[in-house]
């Protein structure tokens, strides 16, 4: 146990060390792979940003359920205890013909137009917050309550909702496609640096081969290597990301501020962070692995 | 303890390296190996360092038998030898001390104590105090024996030596050689392959001539 820790600690000392001495070169590296990690990570925070603001407006989406206008109070009475029984309905409210036309007076200037009216022309209405916030759901409840009786029309407004959440689920697969495809270049740029690595110490390799060293003291050197490009590669990806999304934020603000909400995209959470980390460093431990892995084999045929 | 039993080396598309070698050499020898270039000299060391595995025939290091052995198992039986190679295999991108370092580092031994061997280790060829000097700078036959120092660094119960005399004038190849006779002397068996008539061999030992990889003349010298 402790020869095993020695011989890790010596490894890591003597790759920091190179690393140490090829810095600019080291960091340029690097760069190249936070760049591949920062493309789908402001891509994922941009979606989840969207997706969050998708939830937090389903919550206000809402039936209105219309009752014909002949309505009579019992039948009003009716429909009242049935959507009270019903679970799948979060909270409802009614709104008298009456009410609705005193608050259309209230709100609207133009009086005479108002005044020119010679009946109410509004209907009674419910209005229906749903439990459920997934469309197939409120597409449920949209039906069963178009039986009900004494009701002219039932209108769910997420029509747009439903839209931006199939672009989102577009966005989704783009993401996983963008994701595996730079995982490719992760991959590519990391093996590349470790074949380098191994052709300039070609020779210690052989030496060390041939006085004994093992496949694995050979390889340690190399795995931590790619680990340390990957973990790098990380941090500089999470700068990378959450400079790219402040400085969008300046945009968004002030656009959000048009439409009355106070949008932001996500900056880069411990989740999103720990899990690039984890990505990064298993990446450069692969690469770094089958590489190694393949010069050996041939050093020995 | 070293037993080939008739060991036969064939790379492919070439005839026999070695064919049909027995011997075996006792703990504490010394050994030279004898013959023109091409005679599967290097090959026969290359088989006792298990370097190379035989095409046939057995070889025993230590009632081992090195043919049957897992390839992952092999690295562990090389670390019983100091190889000194021909072309010395020294690592110019470090200084004399670090080349020294190495076999340590492979065996796990770092600081304090790693420190106090690789300066005995230059010390006994003479290099002490050019431990921080890079190799490339050094003589030809300084560079020699800085490749017997990492040799004998991890204190190997047998040496193996090719050609450590090659390019060296009659001066320094008997300092080698000297060199060599002290650690026989403190019990390290000792194999030399050599191109040479032995001038400076005036200790007991063993001679394995080899004649286009026929092991031909097999005698024990004991000359007082």
């Amino acid at each position: 146990m402790n020869s095993w820790l020695m011989h890790h600690t010596q490894a890591l000392k003597l790759v920091i060390r190179r690393f140490k001495d090829n810095l600019f070169s080291n960091l340029f590296i690097a760069l190249t792979i936070a760049v591949s990690l920062a493309l789908p990570m402001i891509v994922y925070l941009v979606l989840s940003s969207f997706s969050g603001l998708v939830s937090t407006i389903k919550s206000d989406s809402h039936l209105s359920l219309f009752l014909k206008s002949d309505a009579t109070p019992t039948m009003i009475d009716s429909i009242h205890n049935t959507l009270a029984t019903r679970e799948s309905i979060k909270q409802f409210h009614f709104i008298s013909k009456e009410d609705a036309l005193q608050q259309l007076i209230a709100d609207n200037n133009n009086q005479d137009l108002i005044s020119s009216l010679t009946e109410n022309p509004l209907p009674d209405a419910f209005f229906i917050e749903p439990a459920a916030l997934d469309s197939a759901a409120i597409q449920q409840l949209k039906d069963e309550l178009t039986q009900l009786d004494g009701i002219e029309n039932v209108q769910v407004d997420d029509a747009w909702l439903k839209r931006l959440g199939y672009l989102l689920a577009l966005g989704k697969k783009a993401l996983f496609v963008l994701a595996m495809l730079l995982s490719f270049a992760l991959f590519t740029v990391i093996s590349n640096t470790i074949r380098m690595q191994i052709l300039t110490q070609q020779e210690e390799i052989e030496v060390s081969q041939l006085i004994g060293a093992t496949h694995r003291f050979i390889r340690r050197p190399f795995l931590y290597s790619g680990a340390i490009y990957g973990l790098i590669g990380a941090l500089f990806a999470l700068m990378i990301t959450s400079i790219v999304i402040r400085l969008f934020n300046l945009s968004v603000s002030t656009l959000a501020a048009e439409y009355q909400t106070d949008f932001s995209l996500l900056l880069p959470n411990t989740d999103v962070f720990i899990i690039t980390c984890i990505t990064a460093i298993a990446i450069g431990l692969i690469s770094a692995y089958i590489v190694v892995s393949k010069s050996l084999y041939k050093s020995i045929n | 303890m070293i037993v080939l039993d008739n060991v036969t080396k064939r790379y492919p598309g070439s005839q026999d390296a070695l064919s049909n070698a027995s011997f075996s050499i006792e703990q504490g020898e010394m050994v030279y190996v004898t013959g023109h270039s091409g005679a599967g000299k290097s090959t026969l060391l290359k088989l006792i360092a298990t370097i190379e595995r035989p095409s046939n025939g057995t070889v025993l290091i230590n009632n081992q038998n090195v043919s049957k052995l897992r390839e992952s198992a092999l690295p562990y039986i090389r670390r019983k030898f100091g190889l000194v190679f021909q072309d010395h295999k020294l690592l110019y991108d470090r200084n004399c001390y670090h080349n020294v370092a190495l076999p340590l580092a492979i065996n796990g031994i770092t600081g304090a104590d790693a420190a106090k061997r690789i300066r005995a280790a230059l010390d006994k060829v003479g290099l002490l105090h050019k431990e921080k000097v890079m190799p490339i700078t050094l003589s030809g036959g300084e560079q020699q024996r800085l490749a017997i120092a990492r040799a004998v660094v991890s204190r190997p119960s047998i040496l193996i030596a090719d050609e450590p005399t090659g390019n060296l004038d009659k001066n320094y190849a008997d300092d080698i050689l000297k060199l060599f006779g002290a650690f026989q002397q403190v019990g390290v068996t000792v194999i030399i392959a050599t191109h040479d008539v032995l001038a400076s061999a005036n200790q007991t030992h063993k001679i394995l001539h080899l004649d286009h990889g026929r092991l031909t003349y097999q005698q024990v010298t004991a000359d007082e």
